[in-house]
């Protein structure tokens, strides 16, 4: 009979290895598009970090635009500006918001709120909407007023007919609007409840609605990084659901989507596509986060798997049958990026470059080192498809010392004269870029 | 001198002599470690979310109990109670000390990687180490009123 080493010591040898181990992460470069360079996981004593201070904008500081194109503050001051959504008549809407609250669970879950703190994630959120009108499209608004106020945590925002969707953390509230309303103070009602609950780990509920507007769609997170918290609580999670706007009946449209942080439907081939925050701690290149085609019933893999069928061992017990059905995302956007937002382009007001396409914001890693994120990219699009490699659009939201972080771009929306919109949560500004010579 | 003259003369007489302070927390701290390979034993054996989470609270309070054990036993040797260092069982104690602070960055981890396998076998490790250091008394010093009875 062959003799193995016996495998508890080679477990605890392996233990001392990692203490010594270098894990700086790759070049991202390797991680864009459909096939991108994936590591063997890795298990950590403590997981590699980089968390910068967030320090916001100084007096005439602002992010860099790619050439061509120039930055302006649209708006500064606001609490936690999250997402952002253009009305018919061109007014802007912000929801400043930010996570419910969770109790620590674990010990690490302390340094965990550390950590956020830190990086400017802990602000408390205004759980409103505020309204900008910017009626002569000169970029200073000439109306600022509390639009909806005392909501949950809401995130997803979207206007069918005469009606208007705020998707708390909890439930889909709607309000009824009508066109060049500066204040809603008619109480909501609400449509559908969202899975939330007492943990609530992964609390945005992004939302967008089908070109007819029968149907809305709601990205649901995952209630942990990898089932830590256990599978009672993941019940309806880590989902993208459709939601009846006019009964309020929900079906899960799509599963195992980590955190699908951003949904919007591709104008051309009126495909719905998300963004997906992946998995964590297992290495500084894994996993990729990713744009997707969304399959009606399909599913993505989390938590057992990655990018198609790479299993993840530490979910107990492994399911190898739903493994083998996980779908391949269409196009990696590289490691711990946190894409928050996608707004597909409608034709060429910033760029030729831009006219087909999609824009990503990426909050930007902390579980990484080099960081990776912090910027807004886009993504171009033939036949309804991402291809090439992203393009940097607006970056400089880190400091050059890569130790300090201006802001975060999180929403984006284009506003009635095509300029683009970023909501930026930490130095709680809305940013608008637009071409340096206006386009005809 | 004199005080350890009062010292000998309440050891040899019925009055009580001075206790080490740091055993009961010595002892406190060293189950509450143990009891963390029973917690991490039915987490493997159940895959229930809730006993990882115990062992995980278990590993750190026992550390913390146990780090609170190691200041009394400065104060005992400072205060004259403690005689002669217990080698053995301190050796004991420190190892298994070192690979519980091992063990809780191990239980950071999430999920079935902060039990299984590494985890699992820390845990035991260390009881192992601590139930021998334990049956010969909760104790990292020979107290002094013992040492001056010999």
């Amino acid at each position: 009979m062959r003799t193995t080493s016996p495998r508890p010591i080679a477990a605890l040898l392996s233990v001392v290895a990692l203490a010594a181990c270098n894990s700086k992460g790759g070049d991202p470069d390797r991680q864009y598009g459909p096939n991108p360079y994936l590591p063997e996981p890795r298990a950590y004593l403590m997981p590699p970090m980089s968390v910068p201070k967030a320090v916001g904008w100084k007096a005439g500081e602002t992010p860099t635009a790619s050439a061509g194109l120039k930055v302006e503050a649209l708006a500064t001051g606001l609490e936690h500006p999250r997402t952002l959504y253009t009305l018919p008549n061109g007014d802007i809407l912000v929801v400043e918001t930010n996570s419910p609250g969770t109790e620590p669970f674990r010990p690490k879950d302390f340094i965990a709120g550390k950590v956020k703190a830190r990086a400017g994630a802990g602000a408390k959120g205004g759980n409103r909407i505020t309204l900008l009108r910017d009626a002569n499209g000169d970029g200073q608004p000439e109306l600022r007023t509390v639009f909806v106020d005392h909501l949950y945590s809401p995130y997803g925002i979207v206007l069918v007919g005469d009606t208007l969707y705020v998707a708390d953390t909890d439930a889909i509230i709607a309000f009824n609007y009508a066109p060049g309303m500066t204040q809603i103070t008619s109480p909501g009602v609400k449509l559908a409840d969202l899975p939330a609950g007492r943990l609530d780990h992964h609390w945005t509920k992004s939302m967008t609605a089908s070109a007819d507007g029968s149907k809305l769609y709601v990205g649901v997170g995952s209630n942990s990084n990898i089932t830590e918290n256990g599978m009672d609580v993941e019940a309806g999670r880590a989902a993208i659901y459709e939601v009846d706007r006019l009964t309020g009946a929900k079906r899960i449209f799509a599963s195992g989507t980590r955190n699908p942080t951003g949904v919007a439907f591709e104008p051309e081939t009126q495909q719905l596509f998300a963004v997906v925050n992946e998995r964590d701690e297992i290495g500084p290149d894994l996993v990729p986060d990713y744009l997707t085609s969304i399959r009606e019933g399909g599913f993505y893999g989390w938590p057992y798997s990655y990018w198609g069928s790479h299993v993840d061992v530490r979910v107990h017990p492994q399911r190898p049958d739903l493994v083998a059905q996980a779908i391949k995302p269409d196009y990696a956007l590289s490691s711990h990026v946190a894409p928050l937002s996608l707004l597909f382009s409608e034709g060429q007001h910033l760029s030729p470059g831009f006219a087909k396409g999609v824009f990503i914001s990426e909050h930007g890693s902390w579980d990484r080192s080099p960081l990776n994120g912090y910027q807004v990219i886009f993504v171009s699009f033939i036949d309804g498809r991402p291809v090439g490699k992203p393009i940097p659009v607006v970056t400089g939201f880190l400091g050059e010392d890569n130790e300090t972080v201006h802001g975060r771009p999180v929403g984006l929306a284009l506003d009635r004269s095509g300029a683009l919109l970023i909501a930026d949560d930490v130095g709680n500004t809305v940013w608008r870029v637009s071409a340096t010579q206006p386009r005809t | 001198m004199r005080r350890r003259d009062e010292q000998l003369r309440g050891s040899i007489g019925h009055a009580r002599p001075r206790p080490l302070l740091h055993r009961g927390f010595l002892a406190a701290g060293g189950v509450l470690l143990i009891a963390a390979f029973v917690t991490d034993y039915t987490y493997y054996a159940t895959a229930l979310w809730q006993w990882a989470n115990f062992s995980a609270w278990l590993i750190t309070a026992g550390l913390i109990v146990t780090f609170i054990a190691v200041i009394l036993l400065l104060i005992d040797a400072a205060t004259g109670r403690a005689g002669r260092l217990n080698t053995s069982s301190f050796i004991l104690f420190a190892a298994a000390a070192l690979l519980s602070l091992v063990n809780a960055f191990v239980h950071s981890r999430d999920a079935w990687a902060s039990v299984v396998p590494q985890g699992i076998l820390l845990s035991a490790l260390s009881s192992v180490l601590l139930l021998i250091a334990g049956a010969s008394g909760w104790s990292l010093a020979i107290s002094r009123a013992t040492e001056t009875n010999k």
